[in-house]
């Protein structure tokens, strides 16, 4: 199929709500699994939309910018994996691999916003300064404006006027190629998780981590619910023998103290 | 001064404090790495300074001078952060001892905001309505966006939480953050190795001919150690790379360098 003028539009105007949610993290309906199943309702199949969703959601689940590194754009990689699939009649977890040069693409234009929107520091310490409300309310419409019409633009290039050389792309691809993208797809995940570890993982949480592991490769079960139940259930027993730790030594400290002055006045007679 | 029902004292009716929770979605508006939340943080609270200081302009150039220096917490807590910070302004604490208390707190709080919200909520709740939307299930997305729905409307009750317990929540904050990330540690690191088993794909396809009989590496060998070792493996040389400083784009590249190599020469 082909993305229609109207249908472009939709994107880029579905990117820049996405786009504004995404740069101020309010609904997260900037993550894959929502903006894949909105971009798939615009092109009119749902159901790719959604299983899309799901991929890139697993795709992106440790790709998140609290490691302290932007990661690749989760809104272009949502719209492009559903209109890539869409238009070459290629499965999703392809597409996810092939949209991520465009979410890529979108991470660079948002670290270049993160620079150099310190460029309007000196404008809003003017107006603090000055106490002048007003103008300082005003001034951060600036930087919103400019982010969710670059998310607009750089959505409509990709998804509308860039379809044709991309089709000619993924079709002119050898089997071989499009499989390691299908693979990559599927291999994906592991690369937000090791970034997961990177910051969680320390010594005594490798034990849970195993455990988990363990728990999820043993259980035919199709979601991740019933170890996070058994995740509950550690992390409550070691939160009430923590507090009960807590309580425990406050009365140890006191008591202490108590002795102390009790012994401090004995010396006093 | 010393009463502690707020009601009759405080300058704000419940309904600005409710909306004080809606505005803090408004902190990232100018975000920079310089200042990080520093604009927007101060553009959520203006207007009620601007009522606190509304006979005082000096007061008013002070506090937003102020509320300009670098700010960086976890967004979803920012509610708490206000609350607590909009009692000692209104009750006139002197500068330095509210400064020194928002510096002494978002650090703490952006910790325990990363642990529950990134590390912990994410994996789980994007994991399982990840897993129902795959199969083409619309129920996923739409339990994922009524959950988050949740969390959003979860800034008011906490606005209202930080306001009424003013400077005591600093104590709560302090003694139980600690706690927290590590119970929140627990459930995630639990969750991400049932992630790693169930969502990373990699299965060998090449097989081993022994005289007339052809073994499969992946079912007669790897699936015989342990099943999903192989994901398993994975993630821990590309967790190495990161523990080495390898920038995680480049761990994307080799992801996608090892997936059409071994494509290209058939083994998966």
């Amino acid at each position: 199929m082909n993305i229609t003028l109207v249908q472009g539009l939709l994107i880029a105007l579905w990117a820049m709500i996405a786009g504004l949610d995404c740069w101020l993290q309010v609904f997260f309906i900037f993550r894959p699994i929502i903006v894949c199943t909105i971009t798939g309702l615009i092109l009119g199949n749902l159901q790719l939309g959604v299983i899309a969703g799901g991929l890139t959601e697993f795709a992106f689940l440790g790709l998140t910018p609290a490691g302290g590194t932007q990661p690749p754009n989760t809104v272009l990689c949502g719209i492009m994996t559903v209109v890539i699939a869409a238009t070459s009649k290629i499965s999703p977890s392809t597409a996810v691999g092939l949209s991520l040069p465009f979410a890529m693409l979108m991470q660079y234009i948002l670290l270049f916003f993160y620079s150099s929107f310190s460029l309007f520091l000196p404008k809003f310490d003017k107006y603090a300064q000055q106490g002048n409300a007003k103008a300082f309310k005003r001034l951060n419409y600036v930087p919103i404006i400019i982010v969710t019409l670059t998310f607009g633009i750089i959505a409509f290039l990709s998804a509308y006027a860039a379809q044709a050389p991309m089709k000619a792309l993924v079709t002119s691809m050898p089997h071989w190629l499009t499989h390691g993208f299908e693979l990559a797809g599927g291999m994906l995940p592991a690369v937000g998780f090791a970034m997961l570890l990177k910051v969680m993982l320390k010594g005594p949480y490798l034990a849970y981590l195993i455990l988990g592991f363990v728990i999820a490769s043993m259980i035919p079960f199709s979601n991740v619910l019933p170890v996070a139940l058994v995740g509950t259930v550690l992390a409550m027993i070691e939160f009430y023998h923590n507090r009960d730790q807590l309580k425990m030594e406050n009365r140890i400290k006191e008591d202490e103290k108590n002795s102390q002055q009790t012994g401090g006045a004995d010396d006093g007679i | 001064m010393a009463s502690k029902k707020e009601n009759k004292n405080s300058v704000f009716t419940k309904h600005e404090i409710s909306m004080l929770g809606l505005r803090s979605n408004l902190v990232q508006s100018a975000f920079s790495y310089e200042r990080m939340h520093a604009p927007g943080w101060s553009w959520a609270q203006l207007p009620y300074w601007q009522k606190i200081y509304k006979d005082d302009p000096k007061g008013l150039k002070a506090v937003m001078t102020d509320n300009m220096e670098f700010i960086n917490s976890s967004p979803p807590l920012y509610p708490i952060l206000m609350g607590l910070l909009l009692t000692m302004e209104e009750k006139h604490i002197d500068r330095p001892t509210i400064n020194g208390l928002k510096n002494a707190l978002f650090g703490p709080m952006a910790g325990i905001g990363d642990a529950i919200f990134w590390f912990t909520i994410l994996p789980i709740v994007g994991g399982i309505c990840a897993s129902i939307a795959k199969d083409g299930n619309v129920l996923g997305p739409i339990l994922f966006f009524l959950i988050y729905l949740f969390i959003f409307w979860t800034r008011i009750p906490l606005a209202h939480l930080g306001y009424k317990l003013g400077t005591k929540a600093i104590d709560v904050i302090q003694q139980n953050s600690k706690v927290i990330s590590h119970v929140a540690s627990i459930l995630g690191l639990t969750v991400i190795g049932a992630l790693i088993a169930s969502y990373v794909k990699m299965s060998l396809t090449i097989n081993i001919h022994a005289g007339s009989s052809v073994i499969s590496l992946q079912k007669k060998l790897l699936d015989k150690i342990f099943p999903n070792i192989l994901p398993f493996a994975f993630v821990f040389l590309l967790y190495w790379l990161l523990k080495k400083n390898v920038n995680p784009i480049w761990l994307i590249v080799i992801t996608f360098l090892l997936a059409i190599g071994m494509a290209a020469i058939g083994w998966m």
